[in-house]
């Protein structure tokens, strides 16, 4: 490959304050190619993205060009939109009461030449030419609120292509397929197909594999901030290989915390005919126990956190615990925290932690009822909990005045984990308990983990890292769609992996 | 630095194949989060300075005018005019910053005041009422508002801007309506008794003051009912996760504001005799300014109670003194109006300050 690539950015690095997010990462991208950039959340390919959109500065060093024109730094929108860069966003940006011409001529409309307003018949034209460029079968003058997602999507990037020349400029996709269906994915694959058969080029952010695979034709995979793989085929790379580029390979294999003998094993929590998405799901935690739940998205799994710790109410279920049993269908939040039910839940600024009150206040928060009197909570138990949460779970903070939002990601997600454990749960259920940490602090937690379960907890760890389910978790079970849950017992990931996607994908849309 | 990676680059199979087999090969992960710690010793003074700029500013500003007018600002008298007339304010500015602390917002607490402050003298000055009665009747019409407001709101999920909006222009109205859009008085010794009677040479109304502020700060600290507060108010749905009844706390600020603005209604009319309800809503700026303002002290970037004791007599210095050096009336909506916009500057400031580190 000798031609001039269409986008080539090297020497990419970021850093916010004390904390590094990007090192030295680079992206090339050929003309007429579709290039998927993908890794986990907290990999660097977002800030990536904001580096290549101009909402970022990146730290010195680096070097972009477009078609081998470089482009000055930090990138200015206007500047990147001549070279002929684009973006469609992960919402679309689309505005549901206009009409699909109003939604592209946007930013740009057709105008009168003398009187300056909008010329509408001209700028439908516009609309409809490139809609038939793409072969969109859509009327310009239709409410984009009456379209199917697929179309949607089809709007949203003829207006991105608009001012783009055919065989010209580079169209980023940040995750703009996500909210399409999977059965959309195969129309989609052959309108980014007709877009780069002319040369232009597509960059693609996704988190899901799938769609990675089908519609791209290479791949670029980010870790920890560096570059794991630059400019994979994707025809020779499985969803195994790019969920392990992705994760990396195990940076310090977690010893479980040997559950100590003669712990009573009786049952902390037996799930009974729990409704998610249509299905019912039964299952039994036992006493230093971990049990893996996860599968496809869309199966629910995600789901069942919330539903056992009565934040989101099921259509059906039970679960009984030691003191006694609840009906999911009518639970509060104070009903399972009296079951001994906790929940760390997966988005921890949004629903884990309050991140401009201090460490401190966030991990007594769930105590407060309990240790504290009606008209006196004392200061000393909860510098006690505090305390002993910073040196178990090695968080880095001044002391528990700190704010939470000082702390960096991986500490913030070690206080949440404290605070629920600092409640005593019979049942500790953890949702995506590592996501977006780093590997030292991914350490810690699994370890704690593992401590929680060997001090006669029951843990039910709901998470799509196949690394994590088989290092800490007895059984992992698998939500399949429409079939019964599976139960593995397994070391390997790949096992799991190819549990979960074992189902026939419905698409059918085979990589080109 | 580290080296760089110039050979992934070629996208080759060969460097596909490398990459799948042995991924993870970059060993030295960066250790991320980890950050620099400032020293102790500027660390203490900065925590200092930032909590206590605005007493800093207070004391310049009392030198300030004890120096152009020694004979005027420099006696006893200055401190009680100062100390001993803010007590409305000091009620209202609670009722204002017990919804605030839990992420509400309520524009009606002056015409909830405005609405006790009528009844009371209307009921026992012109119907005769027993004044324990009328007293009763004007905070409980209060709290009636503040219940009316807390269901719209919270239990209709309707914005609380619109809906206390409404409920200030209604009450006002009301009250205009049950005084006859007059100036209405009451004489009562026992009433009167109860806010300006002499203890320790202040107002007795003084004190209730102090001891309501420092009781909020002490349930907001110290209390399960306070804390689930502050949580409210920080992150509604972490607190509904920790099985805080969030709806319930939310009704109760709006409940708390209706009985607090009640009882400024009748301290106002126990001070002065009487009300012109017309008069009501000029209270609800200076209200929301010492509350915001309080917001840059003691515990700068939150609402507390005390910081807010701090603003309201900070502004009531300003503008008694402004007034001993001569500039009229009009300086009160001046200088009220401009610690407002300077308050909720300085307290963002303050809070980017504290977050860019």
């Amino acid at each position: 490959m000798t031609a001039t690539p269409r986008l080539e950015a090297r020497g990419a690095s970021k850093t916010f304050g004390p904390t590094t997010v990007l090192t030295d990462a680079h992206l090339v991208v050929q003309p007429g190619e579709i290039h998927s950039l993908v890794g986990q959340n907290g990999s660097g390919k977002s800030t990536l993205v904001k580096i290549l959109t101009g909402y970022h500065p990146p730290d010195g060093g680096m070097t972009l060009e477009v078609d081998g024109q470089p482009i000055a730094l930090p990138v200015q929108w206007r500047a990147a939109q001549a070279a002929g860069v684009s973006v469609v966003h992960q919402d679309m940006g689309l505005l549901d009461h206009l009409t699909v011409s109003e939604n592209i001529g946007i930013g740009g409309f057709a105008r009168s030449r003398f009187t300056g307003r909008i010329d509408w018949r001209r700028q439908d034209e516009l609309a409809a030419e490139i809609l038939g460029r793409l072969e969109i079968p859509v009327h310009p003058r239709t409410l984009v609120d009456e379209l199917p997602p697929a179309h949607r999507a089809g709007v949203a990037i003829a207006r991105a292509l608009r001012g783009t020349v055919p065989g010209e400029g580079l169209m980023i996709l940040d995750e703009a397929t996500r909210a399409l269906p999977r059965e959309d994915l195969a129309r989609m694959h052959d309108l980014l197909g007709r877009v780069v058969a002319s040369g232009t080029s597509v960059l693609m952010v996704s988190h899901n594999l799938e769609e990675v695979l089908t519609l791209s034709d290479r791949v670029t995979v980010l870790r920890d901030g560096r570059v794991a793989g630059a400019g994979l085929p994707t025809a020779e790379l499985g969803e195994a290989d790019l969920a392990r580029l992705m994760l990396g390979k195990t940076v310090d294999a977690v010893t479980r915390v040997p559950v100590p003998a003669g712990l009573p094993e009786d049952a902390v929590a037996e799930v009974a005919g729990l409704e998610v998405d249509g299905r019912s799901v039964s299952f039994t935690v036992r006493r230093g126990e971990v049990v893996g739940l996860t599968g496809l998205p869309g199966t629910g799994f995600e789901k069942v956190p919330y539903l056992l710790a009565g934040a989101a109410r099921g259509a059906a279920g039970t679960v009984t615990t030691p003191t006694g049993r609840i009906d999911l269908s009518r639970a509060e939040v104070s009903d399972a925290l009296r079951a001994g039910i906790a929940l760390v839940p997966e988005r921890r600024v949004r629903d884990g932690l309050a991140v401009d009150l201090s460490v401190r206040d966030n991990v007594a928060l769930p105590s407060l009822r309990r240790r504290g009197r009606p008209w006196l909570v004392r200061r000393r138990w909860q510098d006690e909990v505090t305390g002993e949460a910073v040196t178990r779970l090695g968080i880095k903070a001044r002391s528990g005045a700190d704010l939470v939002k000082e702390l960096s990601g991986g500490n913030q997600q070690k206080v949440l984990f404290a605070k629920w454990l600092s409640t005593g749960p019979d049942l500790l259920v953890l949702h995506e308990p590592t996501q977006a940490v780093d590997v030292g602090a991914r350490a810690d937690l699994l370890h704690a983990i593992g401590a929680a379960a060997a001090a006669g907890r029951g843990v039910l760890l709901v998470s799509t890292e196949p690394t994590d389910l088989v290092e800490i978790c007895d059984r992992v079970l698998v939500l399949q769609p429409g079939a019964e849950p599976q139960e593995l017992r397994t070391d390997d990931p790949d096992a799991l992996l190819e549990a979960i996607y074992a189902v026939p994908t419905t698409t059918g849309a085979s990589h080109a | 630095m580290p080296e760089t990676t110039v050979d992934h680059l070629v996208s080759d199979d060969e460097t596909a194949r490398r990459l799948v087999t042995d991924s993870g090969t970059d060993t030295a992960i960066p250790n991320h989060g980890e950050r620099a710690r400032p020293g102790r010793a500027g660390n203490l003074l900065r925590t200092a300075a930032s909590k206590y700029a605005l007493i800093g500013v207070w004391a310049v500003m009392a030198l300030y005018f004890y120096l152009q007018v020694p004979d005027t600002f420099g006696t006893s008298g200055t401190f009680s005019s100062i100390f001993g007339s803010q007590q409305v304010l000091v009620f209202l500015a609670m009722s204002a910053l017990v919804t605030l602390v839990v992420g509400e917002f309520d524009l009606s607490v002056a015409a909830m005041m405005g609405i006790a402050a009528t009844t009371i003298p209307v009921l026992a000055g012109m119907h005769d009422v027993n004044i324990v009665l009328a007293c009763a009747i004007g905070v409980g019409a209060a709290v009636l508002a503040g219940a009316i407001n807390g269901f719209f709101v919270v239990v209709l999920d309707v914005s609380s801007f619109v809906v206390t909006l409404g409920m200030a222009t209604l009450l006002t109205g009301v009250a205009q309506l049950v005084s006859g859009s007059t100036i209405v008085s009451v004489s009562s010794p026992g009433l009167a008794k109860i806010a300006i009677g002499d203890v320790l040479g202040m107002p007795v109304s003084f004190w209730y003051g102090i001891v309501l502020a420092l009781l909020i700060a002490y349930v907001l600290a110290w209390t399960p009912l306070g804390r689930a507060m502050v949580f409210v108010g920080a992150n509604a749905e972490v607190a509904r996760l920790a099985g805080i009844r969030v709806k319930r706390v939310r009704f109760g600020a709006y409940v708390t504001a209706g009985l607090l603005a009640g009882l400024a209604g009748l301290i106002l009319v126990a001070t002065v005799g009487g009300f012109d309800s017309s008069t009501s809503n000029s209270y609800l700026l200076p209200a929301l300014a010492a509350v915001f303002l309080g917001t840059s002290v003691v515990q700068p970037g939150a609402f507390n109670p005390l910081g807010t004791m701090v603003a309201i007599y900070f502004l009531t210095t300003g503008i008694f003194g402004l007034q001993l050096l001569g500039y009229a009336g009009w300086i009160q909506n001046v200088f009220y109006g401009a610690g407002l916009v300077v308050a909720v500057a300085l307290a963002k400031v303050v809070r980017d300050r504290s977050r860019a580190r």
